[in-house]
């Protein structure tokens, strides 16, 4: 094995130059490109081929950024750029905020650990469509367990998923306009993702912490450092690739949330475009209507806007992450 | 003392984040009537363990769970070995373009997937593998999270261990295999279990690349419970809970390698 | 230090890299021509050349009834034998058959609501039945056509493309109004309403006693466009919705009534909820389709004297109607042994006896008048009262729109209805602006 490898070495040995290795670059990422190559690459292009073309099912008239324009002028398109807005908002900070605190606590802890960690962990290996029947049932207006509860401390009871109305407007008591802010359906969406999610970003916190010595965390102690100033300035500077990290994907991810909103609303119309997102109105308009021009329109324009973000993101924030 | 608070407030959390199981699981033992009914009982009056042969029996899951763990199984090999190569070579290696490259890897993961399904369903068709385990795995053995994540564990390495390594006249390959890996094994069960959880929990591609009752996955098959007038949600919820467990065990055992930190032994010697 | 180390590597390489960008391209452009050109080819492969594939949505019972009867035609059929495969539910199928009409490869037959075959017809894949039908060896005869109901084989035929039949009846059943015995039994009603008039009154009646809700809500096209129906109005003339139709804001109008005075409720989308409801005598009605009587008497424990069916109240008894239910059949356009195994198939699935059987294991109608003296269904009808309800619904039930586009509609029709649910617009308004909605999205699709 050792000497299969070696002569294997020998053989994509070319000198010393700056670009030495691109022989033997090729040989290990030959097999990952193959695959992305054909199965996400490839459909890419082809369904940025498909936007410019209008009509439905694949069998319209070239018109070239007319889908574009149209996505553009449509109320419906706006709405849900809207709502994807609210929930990334809504969802990524609160996540990572508290994936962080568990984690910690995680970290900590010496007894019980594995039995905790599973525990935490379980909502992200459960399949969303299983998760989003308990919660819907627990969202029931007539039968679930939060109206019953609060029903028994004397509170109004709630529509949840099915309420269109803003959560500004129902808690001042509509001082605020309905339609201003996320609504309470989506709320319980993003109230449901932050629970699915977290154990995801737990895990990778985890990993983050775990790759941080623990003698610099010791000396400080030593030292006489209280917790929360090991926290701050040992803890934290180092953990923070871990959070560029997540933040990234997790907004990634956050702009792309279909399984959610599916499970647990069958779609937006239900709630009056008020848990359409940008994925949802895509899903209606390509496999629903039909207008695959239209849909793969506003998935390129979608995938744009991810890239931007994570581009700005890049920047802004690389900056301030250290490296070991 | 600010220990016993912690624990406290873990397992406060962890109740919270556990009840929906719980409701899954005792909702698996109840009659029909009993689990539509709602408000605020958890246990069944009578626990109808009748409801497991009921529930496995309705549709052939032995050869769903075979099907499953074949493929998954296959993904989490490939995917590990693909993104330990791929990873590597982008954080180690010097060539051209290496740069615009990883940046068009990751511009993979910004597409929605939804988008891409009927191309990729098209290519399928082309490719003769309609109802196929080759459908089922290849599209999914490399992706752009898990270079991603193998490339910044490698960037995590010090130079110093490859710089001795070759000192010893030790080339690239023998040192990813024999040093570079074992390096970062945490990272590689974390991108291997995220694999095996992705493909395992995968419900819209099989549905679409499969129709065969024998090519069928768990997922598609508890879909068996939603019925054309009504779900049988015991059932459902019985079929789900025993789904579960397989990724719950793989995690359990897992989570510990997820932890430990080699580093530290290494940078001393 | 990693963006640092990301723009020292840029700029150097840039001379480089317009090369690999340029010929990546290429590579990409010519790859992308090869794949789309390939999808220019004609007809359509079936995806399976020994078997006639059939994708279907049944689940556990009525799946296994399906395959008994498909495994007796086999025995009896020369031809492809007939293959059920499960295929998802509906949006699943229309996603799945959208995808493979793409490929070029499709299945001999596939069940599909009107809407649905409306959309793949454009295609060129989906075969029209009028040349099987009439054919003077395989078709039916005129005795045959007569026997069927004519709601059922009208609902099938594409105004919009030359009037053929495209499809063909599968699993039909009608609106019904569900009710429970004891919430009327608790409120001092006798009997459930004939019209509408009486609904409102018996369902205040119900509040005021029993504290109830009178009826739990599905938000669902097809039970409005029912609804509009026993009201005497029309959904659609030609391409031009009558959403502002007297009967249609009548609709909506008598929701926003049963909103304001709290006799109805909305149910979570997506479940059957409000059949819970009915089970555990929460609410006195529901708005559904005969097709779930057989789980609703599952689920009470068989207890015939709990509940009942009925038509759904009218306006004019005189002259009732309901909208029809369930999904066709289609046969795509593949290789003429797999058309024929499927229309053989179909034959044999809608004749009389095996109707019946279909009938009454599914929960299903037949779709013969024939069925009416088939003593099956007899001793079925003898066996409790309310077996008969849906059959003799059928008779006055009508289709609903099949125009393409009809979808979106949908989506439109249920946003209205929510609207009036939630109390966020009046009944009139959400009806006049579902109207303007509706008939520009129908523009679109032309």
């Amino acid at each position: 094995m050792d000497t299969l490898l070696a002569k294997l070495d020998d053989l994509f040995d070319s000198g010393a130059n700056r670009f030495r290795d691109a022989p033997i670059a090729f040989f290990l990422l030959l097999p990952s490109l193959t695959i992305l190559f054909m199965f996400a690459f490839l459909p890419m292009m082809y369904a940025f081929y498909m936007s410019l073309f209008g009509g439905k099912q694949g069998m319209g008239d070239f018109v070239g950024l007319g889908n574009y324009t149209d996505a553009f002028s449509s109320s419906a398109f706006w709405n849900s750029v809207l709502v994807t807005i609210y929930y990334v908002v809504g969802t990524v900070p609160i996540t990572l905020l508290i994936s962080f605190i568990v984690a910690y606590a995680l970290y900590r802890i010496a007894f019980a650990r594995g039995f905790f960690r599973t525990l935490y962990f379980l909502p992200y290996i459960t399949s969303t469509v299983a998760a989003a029947m308990v919660w819907r049932v627990f969202y029931n207006t007539q039968t679930g367990y939060i109206n019953a509860v609060l029903d028994k401390l004397g509170l109004p009871a709630q529509q949840w998923l099915l309420e269109p109305r803003g959560v500004l407007h129902l808690i001042t008591a509509g001082w605020i306009p309905h339609d201003i802010g996320p609504s309470l359906a989506l709320c319980c969406i993003m109230l449901f993702d932050i629970w699915q999610g977290s154990g995801f970003m737990i895990v990778i916190f985890l990993a983050g912490l775990s790759a941080i010595p623990r003698e610099l965390e010791e000396v400080a102690r030593i030292d006489g450092a209280r917790s929360h100033q090991v926290l701050r300035h040992i803890t934290l500077p180092l953990l923070s690739p871990t959070l560029f990290f997540l933040a990234i994907i997790g907004t990634i991810r956050a702009f792309q949330s279909f399984n959610s909103f599916y499970a647990l609303t069958q779609g937006g119309g239900r709630t009056l475009g008020t848990t359409e997102n940008l994925i949802l109105h895509i899903y209606a308009n390509f496999y629903e209507y039909g207008f695959w021009g239209y849909g793969t329109a506003v998935a390129t324009l979608l995938s744009l806007a991810i890239m931007l973000l994570t581009l700005i993101q890049w920047r802004l924030i690389g900056r301030r992450v250290h490296y070991g | 003392m600010r220990k016993l608070l912690v624990y406290i407030l873990l397992s406060f959390g962890a109740v919270i984040t556990m009840w929906p199981f719980l409701w899954m699981l005792t909702t698996s033992f109840k009659t029909l009537p009993e689990a539509t009914h709602g408000g605020l009982t958890l246990l069944p009056s009578e626990w109808q363990w009748s409801n497991i042969r009921n529930t496995f029996e309705a549709a052939p899951f032995g050869r769903y769970f075979f099907n499953s763990f074949l493929v998954a199984g296959s993904v989490t090999c490939a995917v590990i070995i693909t993104s330990l190569m791929a990873g590597y070579a982008f954080a180690r290696l010097y060539f051209r373009g290496r740069e615009i490259l990883f940046i068009l890897v990751l511009t993979t993961m910004m597409v929605p997937f939804e988008v891409i399904l009927i191309p990729n369903f098209v290519l399928i068709g082309k490719l003769g593998w309609y109802n196929t385990y080759a459908a089922l795995i290849v599209p999914w053995c490399a992706n752009a999270f898990s270079i991603f994540l193998m490339r910044q564990a490698f960037l995590n390495v010090p130079q110093d261990y490859y710089d001795a390594a070759k000192v010893d006249g030790c080339g690239h390959l023998r040192y990813l295999v024999k040093i570079g890996a074992p390096l970062v094994k945490p990272m590689v069960v974390t991108i291997g279990l995220f694999a095996f959880l992705g493909s395992y929990n995968a419900l819209l591609w099989p549905l679409i690349v499969t129709t065969d009752e024998a090519m069928r996955v768990v997922q598609v098959g508890i879909m068996a419970f939603y019925g054309d007038a009504g779900t049988r949600v015991n059932l459902l919820m019985c079929a789900s809970t025993v789904v579960i467990l397989p990724t719950v065990i793989i995690y359990f055992l897992a989570q510990r390698y997820l932890v430990e930190s080699p580093l530290g032994a290494g940078i001393k010697g | 230090m990693e963006t640092e180390n990301f723009m020292q590597n840029f700029i150097p390489i840039k001379q480089f890299h317009s090369v690999h960008v340029l010929m990546s391209g290429l590579f990409m452009l010519i790859c992308s021509a090869v794949t789309v050109g390939c999808g220019a080819s004609d007809g359509f492969r079936p995806i399976d050349d020994s078997s006639a594939v059939f994708w279907d949505r049944q689940t556990v019972e009525s799946a296994n009834l399906l395959r008994e009867i498909s495994d007796e035609f086999n025995a009896i059929y020369t031809g492809l034998p007939i293959k059920v495969e499960r295929s998802g539910n509906y949006t699943e199928i229309f996603r799945k058959v959208s995808a493979s009409i793409r490929a070029r490869s499709l299945p001999a037959m596939a069940v599909a609501y009107e809407s649905m075959t409306s959309e793949y017809i454009p295609t060129g894949a989906v075969v029209p039945l009028d040349a099987f039908i009439y054919h003077p060896e395989l078709g039916l005869s005129q005795d045959d056509l007569d026997d069927i109901f004519p709601a059922v084989l009208q609902t099938n035929r594409f105004d919009e493309f030359e009037g053929k039949m495209y499809s063909f009846p599968f699993a039909k059943s009608v609106l019904m109004l569900y009710f429970n015995r004891r919430v009327l039994d608790d409120a001092d009603i006798v009997a459930p309403p004939k019209t509408w008039d009486e609904f409102l009154r018996q369902s205040r009646q119900i509040k005021q006693q029993t504290g109830k809700y009178a009826l739990a809500m599905n938000v669902d096209c097809s039970t409005i466009d029912g609804l509009i129906f026993s009201m005497g109005g029309e959904v659609i003339a030609g391409r031009e919705t009558l959403f502002d139709s007297p009967a249609s804001i009548g609709v909506f109008e008598l929701i926003e009534t049963m909103v304001k005075e709290e006799l109805v409720y909305q149910i979570t989308p997506g479940t059957y909820d409000d059949e819970v409801a009915l089970v555990n005598d929460q609410v006195a009605f529901t708005l559904r389709s005969s097709s779930g009587l057989s789980n609703v008497m599952l689920a009470m424990d068989n207890d015939k004297s709990r509940w009942g069916l009925a038509h759904i109240p009218q306006v004019n008894i005189d002259s009732p109607a309901t909208v029809l239910y369930g999904p066709n059949v289609i046969i795509f356009n593949t290789t003429h042994e797999q058309q024929e195994a499927a229309w053989e198939f179909i034959k044999y699935f809608t004749d009389t006896d095996v109707g019946v059987r279909w009938a009454l294991g599914t929960g299903y109608l037949p779709i013969r008048k024939s069925a009416i003296s088939h003593p099956d269904l007899q001793a079925h009808w003898a066996d409790w009262e309310y077996n008969r309800a849906a059959y003799d619904s059928l008779v006055f039930a009508k289709p609903e729109p099949n125009v393409a586009g009809w979808q979106q509609v949908r989506s439109l029709v249920e946003n209205a209805q929510t609207e009036v649910l939630t109390g966020m617009k009046s009944g009139r308004q959400a009806a006049i602006d579902l109207k303007q909605s509706a008939d520009r999205a129908l523009a679109q699709h032309r």
